[in-house]
């Protein structure tokens, strides 16, 4: 069995990491003390948002992005929607949830409905609050900036994995006066999400939403693991260039296996 | 029961996938990946369907209520059903010259317009966030200047050579590091969200508690 180079020590980062993170649910389970998370306010500002389009009579428009489920951000997207739509439901507030990948359309519409139903809210659920727009990128694109000026959401929540349009969402969100919270890890559109919205949740911080919003030891404990994960990365780095630097080129061997 | 089934076929497929990416070679594993890749495939087409009487439900819907700009749905529709008989009875293949003409004539140049379209929204983002109202502000304001200066003949034939190289140091050293940065985390990230769905404690998405 033959594998390609930096497949080996993936396998063993992945397999070591994952332990890591199942000891620490297990942990947090029985009670281990916990960390304190750092505010992300991005994420505090969904209740303002939801409650700033109760008060106007307005929706909350959520986008998970384009990517499809084989990506994780779409996936945090997801748990982050369902947050957004029990907060709508339980103020009576209307939610419109914009999808682009049609594989993500049933999960996103069973998430919403769920959310309604958890609620006590069953009968206000509507079909038309999850709605697929067009499986092309521009088409889905221009389908939301039309939504965006005909229903003017009084906020935008973008959180998942995007492309080009989303400076093109963004801007016009912001053009008809939503409150918008962002959020992805594709490094290129983050510049643009941190330009045009209000607040902008950067890289980790969207896969750290579920846990920071629940508040769920179990959850939170995963939270654990992955800041145990870059102090790896980082002592890995660290190590890297030192023997680097020296000429010893024992860790790069190794990773390359 | 209704959370659990899906969930454990999730883990158990998972799993089949994960280890047919770093062992295709062991057993019949990457049988099973191709087999389950397949199956996503089928699963994804099933939901176009799905898609279509979304679509159809709503626009229908507006049409009805005769709502502002209801001609748009019924555009819109047309244009659905019309290009799926076209497509399904008339071209058949993806070479066929009428869909080649659709694709080529309307699709790809109405992508093109609003991608283009961009270009003026940064214009306007750039505008609202080029103000040096705080430190933090001031700084992406001078290291922006700095890159767009860089990145036009002009800049070079005003200030010299000089500028390119703080450009090329903003970006391979100051950029890069931030961004591997947060590349690492969001990483991190990406495999304990995956394995927060796999072993079901994060089930929003299966009717489980989202908070």
């Amino acid at each position: 069995m033959k594998l390609s180079p930096g497949q080996a020590s993936a396998f063993v980062f992945l397999v070591v990491y994952c332990g890591a993170v199942l000891i620490l649910i297990y942990r947090a389970k029985r009670g281990m003390k916990l960390p304190e998370i750092y505010k992300i306010p991005g994420l505090d500002a969904i209740d303002e948002a939801v409650g700033r389009c109760t008060e106007m009579g307005t929706s909350v428009h959520f986008s998970p992005g384009i990517a499809g489920l084989d990506d994780a951000q779409t996936l945090a997207g997801l748990a982050i929607l369902g947050y957004v739509a029990r907060r709508c439901a339980r103020y009576d507030t209307d939610i419109v949830c914009t999808i682009r990948t049609i594989i993500v359309y049933p999960l996103a519409e069973e998430t919403v409905k769920q959310a309604f139903i958890q609620e006590g809210k069953a009968d206000r659920f509507k079909p038309e609050m999850v709605r697929f727009i067009s499986d092309d990128q521009f088409a889905y694109a221009s389908g939301v900036t039309d939504i965006m000026y005909r229903e003017k959401p009084g906020a935008s929540v973008l959180i998942g994995g995007f492309w080009a349009e989303s400076l093109l969402i963004a801007e016009v969100g912001s053009i008809v006066g939503a409150i918008q919270i962002a959020g992805t890890a594709r490094l290129q559109q983050i510049p643009f999400f941190v330009a045009a919205c209000d607040y902008a949740l950067i890289g980790e911080e969207i896969y750290a939403a579920s846990a920071y919003l629940t508040r769920e030891p179990t959850t939170m404990g995963t939270l654990v693991a992955e800041d145990w994960g870059k102090m790896l990365a980082e002592l890995v780095i660290i190590v890297g260039c030192i023997l680097q630097s020296l000429g010893i080129t024992l860790l790069k061997d190794l990773l390359s296996k | 029961m209704k959370q659990e089934v899906p969930i454990i076929i999730g883990l158990v497929f998972g799993l089949l996938v994960i280890l047919g990416v770093f062992f295709p070679t062991l057993g019949s594993l990457g049988v099973w990946k191709k087999t389950i890749d397949d199956w996503f495939l089928l699963a994804t087409a099933w939901a176009v369907g799905v898609g279509v009487i979304n679509l159809t439900q709503i626009h229908a819907k507006r049409i009805r209520s005769k709502s502002k700009g209801y001609f748009h749905s019924i555009w819109l529709l047309i244009c659905m059903y019309g290009l799926t008989v076209f497509g399904v009875f008339f071209a058949k293949t993806p070479s066929n010259s009428g869909w080649q003409f659709v694709y080529n004539q309307l699709l790809a140049p109405m992508s093109a317009t609003v991608y283009s379209s961009i270009v003026f929204y940064i214009g306007s983002a750039a505008y609202r966030s080029f103000i040096a109202k705080s430190l933090d502000s001031t700084i992406l304001l001078v290291s922006a200047v700095v890159v767009m200066l860089a990145a036009v003949p002009l800049g070079r034939f005003l200030l010299g050579a000089w500028i390119n190289q703080a450009s090329a140091w903003i970006m391979n050293v100051l950029n890069s590091s931030g961004m591997r940065g947060i590349q690492i985390g969001a990483t991190l990230g990406a495999i304990a969200t995956a394995l927060r769905i796999l072993v079901g404690i994060e089930r929003s998405h299966v009717g489980g508690a989202a908070e």
